[in-house]
């Protein structure tokens, strides 16, 4: 794939990802997919991750990812974003992330995620007990 | 720069930091470098970053920088790898961390770095 090409697909994959797109992602997934998180060190299916979306998209009224940075090389980009959610009580939080991803014949075959997990209490506008379930279900998903 | 410049470049990057050689990372670090980590989401200046490495090696016996998969783009390089660390104390503990280098001229111009700060193991009770 192409410098051109690669970008496009990275933007297309956050715009559907933003948009709550859940059957372009599908279309984005290469059938042997795989996502890894830093926060749980383990690894899931493009299916897997499909399936968990809609109870995940569910907990912000709204996400955007923006500041996109993206830098591409053989075989995939690397993405580096701020994640802004907006959440069902208004309260509003950023994230700072990044994602590697590796990309062949126009799909994403690995995604790698690098988030710092200590800032999700402070995203969500929870406290620090209801973050502690919020993260065990996010923990179920994955 | 090359694609076999910036990999040797980083690995280089690495090494020196495991090994605690801070006059190697200074030479491998441009005079206007700054340096981002997703933790506090501040920059810092070389000679900031250069005084919190030595700072950090005070607080640990080992660090070792292993399994490390490097890519390169056209102005620098992506390095994934898994930390491990080797307290005063003797526990270990490890954690996934990735870095986005910006480069020009055989140095590191801007890091920016992604860690999992939840991940660090505490010092135990009574620990000096």
């Amino acid at each position: 794939m192409t410098d051109g090409e690669i970008r496009e697909l990275c933007h297309r994959f956050f715009d559907a990802y933003q948009d709550r797109r859940s059957d372009e992602l599908a279309e984005l997934y290469a059938p042997d997919c795989i996502i890894w998180h830093n926060v749980f060190g383990r690894e899931t299916t493009g299916a897997e991750n499909l399936a968990a979306l809609p109870k995940s998209y569910a907990q912000q009224r709204r996400r955007t990812y923006d500041d996109r940075t993206i830098d591409t090389f053989q075989g995939g980009f690397v993405i580096q974003y701020t994640l802004h959610g907006v959440q069902h009580s208004g309260h509003r939080g950023a994230l700072w992330i990044c994602i590697v991803g590796l990309c062949k014949d126009g799909k994403i075959t690995r995604i790698d995620d690098y988030m710092d997990s200590s800032k999700f209490a402070a995203w969500a506008g929870a406290r620090r007990g209801e973050m502690r379930d919020s993260r065990d279900g996010d923990r179920s998903q994955a | 720069m090359t694609d076999r410049e910036l990999r040797e470049l980083c690995q280089r990057y690495l090494d020196a930091i495991e090994r605690r050689d801070v006059d190697g990372v200074a030479e491998l670090y441009a005079p206007e470098l700054t340096f981002w980590v997703n933790l506090t989401g501040a920059e810092s200046s070389r000679a900031e970053k250069l005084a919190t490495l030595r700072e950090g090696y005070a607080l640990l016996r080992r660090r070792s920088y292993d399994d490390r998969t490097i890519d390169t783009f056209e102005t620098g390089f992506l390095a994934r790898y898994s930390v491990t660390a080797v307290a005063h104390d003797g526990r270990r503990s490890s954690h996934w961390a990735c870095i986005v280098a910006q480069c020009k001229e055989g140095r590191i111009t801007h890091v920016d770095e992604y860690l999992d700060s939840s991940k660090f193991r505490r010092p135990a009770a009574g620990a000096p």
